[in-house]
């Protein structure tokens, strides 16, 4: 990195809200790495279905529910709301307030999550995609996650700059739609469900709507704000930004139908998804030409980014182009849908917040992070990861689509003709989990080392010294 | 806009109202009310009313995640295989749902369609099911291709006669004589749901469009 001009790296912002903003960021790579194992299991028993078939916890159903409930409410929520904090904690230009708040939040949203997952294993879940948590919980997730946002609404009302900035909408959206989404799901779905095929078109709306009114604004606030840091320069088209956030916003919602093309639903819903797919492409565009600095900076957060920023165009344009009859004809409900969903999920959204996190934990420990090894490691084992699942299983579900429009060919046959895949795509799960053990290791030493030695004084002015170069 | 705070929540506002007013308002504003279909021929409604025990079997289909690989949803005759591989000679539409507490349309298809299960050519009846279920095993064929739910049934000492609800398993399989495998309450109640997946009537609006056609009254086919 050769563009150091950032100064005062640890502001009074981060030593008030270090242990809150620690807390949420730790929850969240415990639960990184126990949805890592249950992803594996479920992986595992996509080419070997006697795997675990006893335990009736554990069963492929079950299992995979526990997976992706996990990974977006464990390790997605707790550090996009830490990353989001932080960001509206510094931006805001004074320390966080009502930081109490976020810490009985955050016990109360883990709380809430395991009891949730607890049902799941035991069978209480819904069968409705991302909400799969019995209904039980799910107003006590939605207290909690208005608890934990408090101080955002009150960082970003209370901020004393004239202007704003992109990540500060980003936050605040994140923060405050998230409550709405959960709530109008959980009534038309859970509390007082809506009849028939509407639960699907609901749920697709609240699937999307998740990405694209919460995640993706979450993991966008910690990339419009590391990217300027970490290089020293402003956004380039930055005009722009404003636009693009407003069409997220609005369009975003509207591409959830792509999955029911052909489906017992009106017609006009995937023709809406099709179309608002496409003019989403704006927001896209303007998010890559806004954060393409990334590329030329060097450092661990920026790698992540820049990697992050490639899925996150790569998943629009895949979501574009599979939301069409014809390719959807061979795509629709093959691992091919997986892919896209991980490549957003893991190499956009997960990517982001990785590279926020680098950057973030030692400006709130004071500290570099304890071993540079273990840096290395997980950017290469998280990258390599990432490119093999979705390259594995969109090759999959290519196979799986063909063959499942040519009507002579079996179920066994098929799986036959997936397996080699399916076995690659365990691979990569299982170097994604190595990769987040390392992270969660690391993280775990630099956290711990705070309590127990003096912060090293040159690594408050060598911002270089305070990222652990992956180079 | 993006100074002002009150404006920026008003936009917010406006932005979830916008998707969700449009998708999840919008659809339910149109299909809410979809009534079954009455046909004067047959004087009786349709979609039938799904029995006690299909309703209880769909709430083990729904907890289990069968839909995480199965979709209950058949396509158009000219949009994919679906008619050729024999999974529902029409198009599923919505009136199809309407009596059913949790449809599971289901997003996947690593395993085949189960709309039309049991209205299918070559449907298996309840026994080879339920062996399947125990076995994980296609009736016909011996590669373990779906995950067998032992934990559905319950291995008991035969006490007297065999239970009428024991398992004819092969030899390989069997459990150590004087023992017998029966199918636990949820067992049955996924093999009744599953029976219970048939789709015969033919709503008009289900019909494929072709010019001759009458789209007035719906019928047995």
């Amino acid at each position: 990195m050769s563009s150091p001009s950032t100064t005062a790296e640890v502001t009074a912002a981060d030593t008030a809200g270090r242990w809150p903003l620690l807390l949420l960021l730790a929850s969240g790579l415990v639960w990184l790495v126990l949805s890592g194992v249950l992803a594996l299991i479920a992986s595992i028993q996509l080419h070997s279905p006697g795997f675990l078939a006893d335990c009736e916890s554990l069963t492929h159903g079950r299992v995979t529910a526990l997976a992706e409930t996990t990974f977006i409410y464990g390790w997605a929520a707790n550090t996009g709301l830490g990353v989001a904090l932080w960001v509206l904690g510094r931006l805001g230009g004074a320390p966080l307030r009502a930081l109490n708040w976020a810490v009985v939040g955050t016990l109360f949203w883990n709380t809430g999550l395991s009891l949730g997952l607890v049902g799941i294993a035991t069978g209480d879940a819904t069968s409705f995609a991302l909400l799969e948590m019995p209904r039980y919980v799910q107003p006590l997730l939605v207290a909690a996650y208005v608890a934990i946002g408090v101080s955002g609404i009150l960082a970003w009302n209370g901020r004393r700059t004239d202007g704003t900035f992109a990540s500060q909408w980003y936050a605040v959206a994140a923060l405050i739609l998230f409550p709405w989404l959960l709530i109008a799901a959980q009534t038309m779905l859970l509390w007082s469900p809506v009849r028939g095929v509407l639960q699907a078109v609901v749920n697709g709306w609240y699937v999307q709507s998740a990405f694209s009114l919460w995640l993706a604004p979450l993991a966008l606030a910690g990339a419009y704000y590391v990217v300027p840091k970490a290089t020293g320069r402003t956004l380039p088209s930055y005009d722009f930004a404003s636009l693009s956030f407003w069409t997220l916003l609005f369009v975003g919602a509207l591409t959830g139908g792509r999955h029911l093309i052909g489906g017992p639903v009106p017609a006009w819903i995937p023709t809406l998804a099709n179309a608002s797919c496409t003019m989403l492409l704006f927001h896209y565009a303007v998010v890559a030409l806004n954060l393409r600095g990334a590329f030329s900076g060097g450092g661990t957060a920026l790698r992540f980014i820049s990697f992050g920023l490639v899925a996150y165009l790569l998943g629009a344009v895949l979501d574009a182009v599979t939301a069409f009859r014809g390719v959807a004809l061979v795509t629709q409900f093959t691992y091919f849908a997986t892919a896209q969903q991980q490549l957003a999920l893991y190499g956009g959204i997960s990517m982001f917040l990785f590279g926020s996190l680098y950057f973030a934990v030692p400006r709130l420990t004071g500290r570099a992070w304890a071993s540079a090894a273990l840096v290395r490691g997980h950017l290469a084992l998280a990258m390599f990861g990432v490119l093999l699942l979705v390259v594995t299983l969109a090759a999959a579900g290519w196979t799986q689509g063909h063959d499942l429009n040519h009507a002579a060919t079996s179920f066994a046959d098929i799986a036959a003709h997936t397996r080699p895949w399916l076995l690659g795509a365990t691979a990569a799960q299982a170097s994604l989990l190595l990769g987040n053990l390392l992270l969660l290791v690391n993280f775990a030493i630099s956290v711990s080392s705070v309590c127990c030695s003096a912060p090293a004084e040159n690594s408050f002015r060598q911002p270089s010294t305070m990222e652990a170069h992956a180079s | 806009m993006m100074k002002n705070g009150f404006l920026f929540f008003i936009g917010l506002l406006a932005a979830f109202v916008f998707g969700w007013g449009g998708i999840a308002l919008g659809s339910h504003l149109q299909l809410g009310a979809l009534a079954p279909y009455y046909d004067d021929g047959e004087g009786s409604t349709f979609p039938a009313r799904p029995q006690g025990l299909a309703s209880r079997g769909q709430l083990v289909y729904a907890d289990l995640g069968c839909a995480s690989c199965h979709t209950q949803q058949v396509r158009r005759p000219d949009f994919g295989s679906d008619k050729d591989r024999g999974w529902g000679e029409r198009q599923s539409v919505a009136r199809d749902y309407i009596h059913q507490v949790r449809p599971q349309l289901g997003e996947s298809r690593t395993g085949p369609d189960l709309a039309n299960l049991a209205g299918r050519k070559a449907p298996y009846d309840g026994a080879e099911l339920t062996q399947f279920l125990y076995t994980g095993i296609v009736p016909g064929t011996r590669v373990l291709n779906h995950p067998p739910y032992k934990f559905l049934f319950d291995e008991r000492k035969i006490d007297g006669e065999v239970s009428a609800n024991a398992l004819a398993l092969p030899a390989s399989l069997a459990p150590a004589a004087g023992r017998q495998i029966v199918a636990g309450e949820r067992a049955r109640t996924l093999v009744a749901y599953l029976q219970s997946l048939n789709t015969p009537y033919e709503f008009p609006e289900a019909r494929p469009v072709t010019p001759a056609a009458s789209a007035k009254e719906g019928a047995h086919k």
